[in-house]
């Protein structure tokens, strides 16, 4: 087993310790940073995503290869910035005004981070107007919004409508949350619905990469 | 003829009757509220209103309101709460740290600090969690035992001789372990000790269920005796549990467990409450000692219409009146949903009627009235 495909199964595992060893290890040999980031810690949350989807990881599985790919970023970002590895894309995520739950737009950002987008996190509570600024200021190619009420679920129409207003061309928009359905999304005029964080970012792929 | 049918019951007898799945003589009503939707009640009902409406945010303001009157008295429900001890490490009330005209950030007795609205309920964000480490645990462990400051008896008392005089069925309620290691932790710690630290969690576990049983205890010594209880544990989200069966099985059922035997030793049925999609835990949970499921989240795909069939005669279920159609207020897609699912659980005896979740705000006190009486109507099994 070569040793990104080791990379890989660690932070499929959620091994930290031995996965940043190894990414430690492929540096001194040499690999370069897109190699390391692209066939191990992208291919190992790629198999976290595909899991999760499956119904055979749960959240501990996918918190644990998160923390993986967290240790694995902090070794691994020098080299990136060095050898000028940019993200596959740029996303923006928050939870939207009047709502301050943040465990599902946490998880689509960890999605996201494994699927090779650079995610600018806002936070929760976040107005139309903090997005339309985010995107502007990141180039963003694609809004991740999330809700879990019904009663802040149409701030999301609104945001999707300010954005599409004050962006062009604008970034795609997707939106996920306990009360939010497909139908919701196309009635509001966003790009996707991800019922869960793993499907939302391989929504994002489709939408801003072409691949899924 | 059936001796259930032949005369009206009262509350108590027909929530023993419901949960042991015998027929009683008709559906039993018990439901949640969103405190914006039990205030508005009140009000238009005249009924006494927390002290301090700006601070819905606080439980002790919450149960204020209920020493008086609680909101299934108003309603002429037939099961009522006593209980919800405090299962914080410290019992003090919450101690603000910053605030705006619409939020306040607090710290609360397990010393983590959450946002929340002050206006309107909702889960609060949670901002940091003190405990975030097995030397930090060591050090506070020794905090989590029984002791009387942690039941309001002003509360639990008073609301327990009345329910006892209008012959209204008790449960004891009470936060079960995973809720209450996940108030201490937060969901993220928590879920991952389950891989990473697996001995530390069992022990948080197995403290938490020592304290909930010494609790519950120490209201029976009070002569606060329930006829069932009621666990709190939000096992599950829209997607399914958090947590795999194995991981349930390994970490959470031995204390559902425990507890299960501990009740059933009593004779209490147990009614468990958690949101999401619970499904796929449903065996383990009845193994476990379960007796019935509440609130049974609609929006979560869960179906009375498809599990009466599976789970009837194993399973009593309480609620799944999906709250986004009584927030519609239409009385006919309404009076639906529940004809339909009285349809699917009546044959079992086995249901009590309850939203899916919460009561919203926005539904009005006549679509509310309306909904119940044709509870009171459609669920007769005469």
């Amino acid at each position: 087993m070569s040793i990104t495909e080791r990379i890989a199964t660690a932070v499929l595992t959620g091994a930290d310790d031995q996965a940043r060893q190894l990414v430690e290890e492929a540096l001194a040999s040499e690999i370069s940073a897109v190699v390391i980031l692209e066939e191990g810690l992208l291919e190992g949350m790629a198999g976290v995503s595909r899991r999760f989807r499956e119904g055979e990881y749960f959240l501990p599985e996918v918190l644990v290869a998160a923390d993986a790919l967290k240790a694995c970023m902090d070794v691994l970002q020098p080299r990136m910035i060095a050898e000028n590895v940019r993200p596959r894309a740029t996303s923006v995520i928050g939870t939207v005004r009047g709502d301050l739950h943040d465990i599902g737009k946490n998880l689509l950002g960890t999605m996201l981070q494994g699927a090779g987008f650079e995610v600018i996190d806002l936070g929760v509570d976040v107005s139309a107007e903090a997005f339309i600024d985010a995107c502007r200021a990141q180039c963003a190619h694609v809004v991740g919004l999330s809700a879990l009420l019904t009663t802040t679920m149409p701030q999301m129409e609104v945001i999707v409508r300010e954005i599409r207003a004050a962006l062009n061309p604008a970034p795609a928009i997707i939106i996920g949350g306990a009360p939010v359905t497909e139908d919701y999304a196309r009635h509001i005029g966003a790009d996707g619905y991800g019922p869960d964080a793993a499907t939302g970012a391989e929504l994002a792929k489709q939408l801003c990469l072409g691949t899924a | 003829m059936n001796p259930a049918s032949s005369a009206a019951m009262t509350s108590r007898q027909r929530v023993a009757r419901t949960l042991a799945r015998q027929q009683p003589d008709r559906v039993p009503i018990y439901d949640s509220f969103w405190m914006e939707a039990e205030c508005e009640f009140r009000r238009q009902l005249g009924c006494s209103l927390p002290p301090d409406e700006s601070k819905l945010f606080t439980w002790d303001n919450s149960l204020a309101a209920a020493r008086s009157r609680t909101i299934w008295e108003i309603f002429d429900m037939d099961l009522i709460q006593i209980g919800w001890p405090d299962c914080y490490l410290h019992q003090r009330p919450e101690i603000v740290v910053e605030e705006t005209d619409e939020w306040v950030i607090y710290r609360n007795g397990d010393d983590a600090l959450f946002k929340s609205w002050k206006h309107k309920m909702g889960t609060p964000e949670r901002v940091s969690f003190a405990v975030n480490s097995p030397d930090k645990w060591r050090e506070v462990r020794h905090l989590l035992v029984p002791s009387r400051q942690r039941i309001d008896w002003e509360v639990c008392r008073p609301v327990h001789e009345r329910a006892r005089a209008d012959d209204r069925y008790v449960c004891y309620a009470t936060l079960e372990a995973f809720e209450a290691a996940k108030n201490l932790l937060g969901h993220e710690m928590m879920l991952k000790a389950m891989i990473k630290q697996p001995e530390w969690l069992q022990e948080i576990f197995e403290t938490y269920t020592t304290l909930q049983i010494g609790l519950f205890e120490l209201c029976e010594a009070e002569g606060l005796h329930s006829d069932g209880a009621f666990l709190y544990g939000d096992l599950a989200y829209k997607n399914g549990p958090f947590m795999s069966p194995d991981h349930y099985r390994r970490f959470v059922k031995p204390s559902h467990k425990r507890m299960g035997d501990y009740f059933a030793a009593r004779g209490m049925p147990v009614i468990f409450h958690t949101d999401g999609d619970i499904r796929p835990l449903i065996d383990d949970l009845i193994d476990a000692g379960v007796n019935a499921l509440n609130p049974l989240e609609a929006k979560a795909g869960v179906d009375v219409r498809q599990l009466a069939g599976q789970y009837g005669d194993r399973l009593g279920f309480v609620g799944n009146i999906d709250a986004r159609i009584l927030a519609t207020n239409d009385r006919e897609a309404i009076r639906e949903e529940l004809r339909t699912k009285l349809a699917a659980t009546m044959p079992y005896c086995g249901y009590i009627y309850h939203s899916d979740h919460s009561v919203p705000p926005g539904v009005t006190l006549e679509t509310y009235q309306q909904l119940l009486d044709d509870v009171r109507t459609l669920g007769r099994y005469d």
